[in-house]
């Protein structure tokens, strides 16, 4: 059974000051099983600018054991999987602590966006990328930024438009565009795929 | 007997209780007298018991305590984090100093600071308000409510951390005060708690590169800790002689890389596959595995499919000899064959050597049924009037024999991997290989005629001989014995010089011949746990060195505790009583003993 009391604590100490740490947490359903996390990438970095969804499973030993945190926005980063979004951080694994919260988890999700750690990677991929052409790695990871974590950037009338312009059907593409969460690219994927 | 063991250092003296400790050993029968020579050789190598592995442990800890003047529970965490290796540990504290030799394995010491901790306090895990008699400060001076500690040391005992529960606060490093975890624990879980002294117990064995548990099925509880060489082969009480460097059987002249190669290869039957798919065919049809019997590259399965032996692929049925019809694989041809043919070789070779090792390990076998024979033959003889008293050179050749047996067929698993490409491809050339594979093979040979000799000569009635032949027969033993034993030691220095000896690329490490086979490890003698209890209880009222113990064997503990167990601090004894059965206590710190 997970510490409810605890978690509703950590609830609204963190929601309290959102505005300035730009960190939110809300629960998936009544479970205290299951919340989603929110980050805004730091400024300075590819990353500012983009509002990151973050997935947390809590265990049942919850804090004893530390919860499970996965993007679920797609983020170029080396200690992040671009596949899945695994995290590569050692206080999520043997570095936790039962002192630690969700905030400063995710806290220090926001820095290790700031602060990326390409020698203990979780992308090697992007890691190599990273270590051997920084500019490129800067500018994808941007791209991605613009593309997957700022949900404003482009209405969804332009991306129904774009697409269609491409010779798909009006109604299928608003009815895909819905499925993916209006990210146009993987709209456009499925759509290829038939 | 002398060969009991003193595990005393000079602080203590312990007296052997003659009668416990004789019987084991002590035989009627003079053969057997012998016998035990052979084996049971006054080792350093010791046998640890369920009941002795505290006073294992305690040694170690005894000598850390003393000379950094620390409690047992750091000097427990200091070894821990070292691996129990004590040497380890002063070479650390000489080099580094006190300071870092704790901080490494998270030791505090206790914080002077946190003595006036207000009335009541927030617990930072479950952010509840919590008085003051309900919360625990670590050494490290960091504070929580009790039902936290409790769920992160039950947590971390489940996951099998017992050994190393740090504190909860964040990037602190320090070890969790032991009597604190035991406390809680054992208030909400009983059972957890006597498990996390059992870890503690055991991390003697399982983080500590002397131990090993003895590899018996069923597993008879008993380790052995060796003194300095890694690469020894030893017999545990329980009987099962094994490989300390690996834990399977004893191997040697054979590598522990080897070894385990060598099973592997023997027990996947990789051989038979290998012929397989050296001689068959697989139907592209029915999949079943066709072998050619003759004839032209067109097959045809049972199943009525044709297909083309060199490619497998399916064909019509029109043919020549030398070709099928719309068919063409040939630029396959040379190549499966060439690998065709390497596989055919390594069958043989393998054959070859498995052949060897296997009759050797079966002569073994049979042999080992002489023991008895012989045994018999002896004691028929002894009745008998005759010049003859002393048997031993019989049950000494037979040893003889059953030693140079084991050398005899492990050295040809060694002779497949030390001249074979597997392992050391790279290491020789073949010119290098042929000329070291005579060296060792004429060594062997000669071993091999010798041994089969003295097995000869070991089947004879002896019982039904005079006494001419009998001094014939005994002189033509010992001589045997003497070359074998010979031959065996130079069969040796030939591996580790120069074979193993000589590898550029890998480093294969064997344990030592013994002449007398086997080392048998002695028991390390205890007190039991009754015993010790009130030695300690004896101790906090006597004076500080002479303590009077025994070396009591196991299940008869000392009916004379109770006297002294009335004088136990009542504290300890309702614990002990608590744990029931459990026969280690912990609770009992060895500075007790030590200080009054």
């Amino acid at each position: 059974m997970v510490d409810c009391a605890r978690i509703q604590k950590e609830l609204v100490d963190c929601n309290k000051d959102k505005g300035i740490s730009g960190i939110s947490i809300t629960l998936d359903g009544d479970e205290f099983t299951h919340l989603t996390g929110t980050i805004t990438g730091p400024v300075g970095t590819p990353y500012e600018g983009g509002i990151f969804k973050i997935d947390i499973q809590m265990p049942g030993e919850y804090p004893f054991e530390p919860p499970k945190m996965r993007f679920l926005t797609k983020v170029w980063h080396p200690n992040i999987s671009s596949q899945n979004g695994a995290i590569c951080l050692d206080i999520l694994k043997d570095q936790w602590s039962p002192a630690l919260t969700l905030k400063t988890a995710l806290l220090s999700l926001q820095a290790l966006l700031s602060a990326p750690e390409p020698t203990d990677p979780q992308d090697a991929v992007v890691a190599e990328q990273y270590l051997r052409d920084y500019p490129t790695f800067a500018g994808t990871a941007r791209y991605w930024t613009e593309t997957f974590a700022k949900r404003s950037s482009m209405g969804i009338e332009e991306k129904v438009q774009k697409l269609v312009e491409m010779g798909f059907p009006d109604g299928l593409v608003r009815k895909t565009l819905e499925m993916v969460g209006g990210d146009e690219n993987m709209a456009l994927e499925k759509l290829c795929m038939g | 007997m002398e060969d009991f063991i003193y595990i005393s250092d000079s602080e203590e003296d312990f007296m052997s209780d003659r009668d416990s400790v004789g019987n084991d050993d002590v035989e009627d029968d003079d053969s057997l007298e012998s016998d035990i020579k052979w084996t049971a050789t006054a080792s350093s190598t010791k046998v640890i018991t369920r009941e002795s592995l505290l006073v294992a442990q305690r040694e170690d800890l005894r000598r850390v305590m003393e000379l950094l003047n620390l409690s047992e529970q750091h000097a427990r965490t200091l070894l821990i984090y070292h691996r129990w290796d004590v040497e380890k540990v002063f070479a650390v504290f000489v080099e580094k100093g006190k300071d870092e030799l704790f901080a490494e394995a998270g030791i505090t010491e206790k914080n002077c600071m946190i003595k006036h901790a207000p009335a009541a306090m927030t617990c930072e895990v479950c952010m509840e308000d919590i008085p003051k008699h309900k919360a625990t400060t670590m050494d490290c001076g960091h504070c929580f409510c009790d039902n936290c500690w409790t769920e992160h040391f039950i947590v971390k005992i489940n996951e099998g951390q017992s050994r190393r529960i740090t504190c909860m606060a964040f990037k602190c490093t320090a070890i969790c005060d032991e009597a604190i975890v035991r406390n809680l624990v054992s208030a909400r879980d009983a059972d957890l708690a006597e498990r996390f002294e059992r870890f503690l117990l055991e991390s003697y064995i399982e983080d500590n590169q002397r131990v090993k548990w003895c590899p018996s099925v069923p597993h008879c509880g008993n380790a052995i800790r060796v003194e300095d060489e890694k690469f020894c082969e030893v017999e545990c009480t329980c009987g099962v002689q094994f490989c300390f460097s690996c834990s399977s059987e004893a191997h040697s002249p054979c590598s522990c890389l080897m070894w385990e190669l060598w099973v592997k290869k023997c027990r996947d039957e990789s051989e038979t596959v290998n012929w397989i798919t050296v001689n068959t065919k697989s139907c592209p049809k029915c999949h079943k595995n066709v072998e050619k019997n003759g004839g032209c590259n067109l097959v045809s399965c049972i199943c009525g499919q044709a297909f083309c032996w060199l490619c497998g692929g399916a064909t019509g049925r029109d043919h020549t000899w030398t070709s099928i019809a719309g068919h063409s694989c040939g630029r396959f041809k040379d190549d499966q064959e060439a690998q065709a043919e390497r596989a055919k070789r390594d069958l043989y070779r393998y054959m070859h050597y498995h052949n060897r090792y296997k009759a050797h390990t079966d002569s073994f076998k049979l042999e080992s049924k002489l023991k008895e024979t012989i045994q018999s033959q002896i004691s028929t003889l002894e009745d008998q009037e005759s010049d003859f008293k002393d048997f031993s050179w019989l049950t000494n050749g037979l040893n003889r024999l059953f030693r140079s047996r084991r050398v005899l067929s492990y050295s040809y698993p060694f002779a497949f991997y030390m001249f074979g490409e597997d392992l050391f491809g790279d290491e020789m050339t073949p010119a290098e290989r042929e000329i070291k594979q005579n060296l060792f093979e004429d060594q062997q040979q000669q071993l091999e005629v010798n041994v089969e000799k003295l097995s000869k000569v070991l089947e004879e009635r002896y019982d039904l001989l005079d006494d001419d032949k009998l001094k014939q027969l005994r002189m033509e033993l010992i001589n045997l014995s003497v070359i074998i034993d010979t031959l065996c030691k130079s069969m040796y220095e030939c591996i580790e010089n120069d074979l193993l000896g000589s590898l550029q690329l890998a480093t294969h490490r064997i344990a030592a011949y013994k002449s007398k086979g086997v080392e048998r490890a002695s028991e390390l003698h205890v007190w039991s746990t009754k015993e010790s209890s009130s030695i300690s209880c004896l101790q906090t009222d006597s004076s500080i060195s002479a303590t009077v113990g025994g070396t009591v064997e196991v299940g008869r503990s000392s009916s004379s505790s109770p006297d002294f167990e009335s004088g136990c601090p009542s504290r300890k004894r309702a614990k002990r009583e608590a744990l029931g059965n459990a026969l280690f206590d912990l609770n009992l710190p060895a500075e007790v003993i030590d200080k009054s």
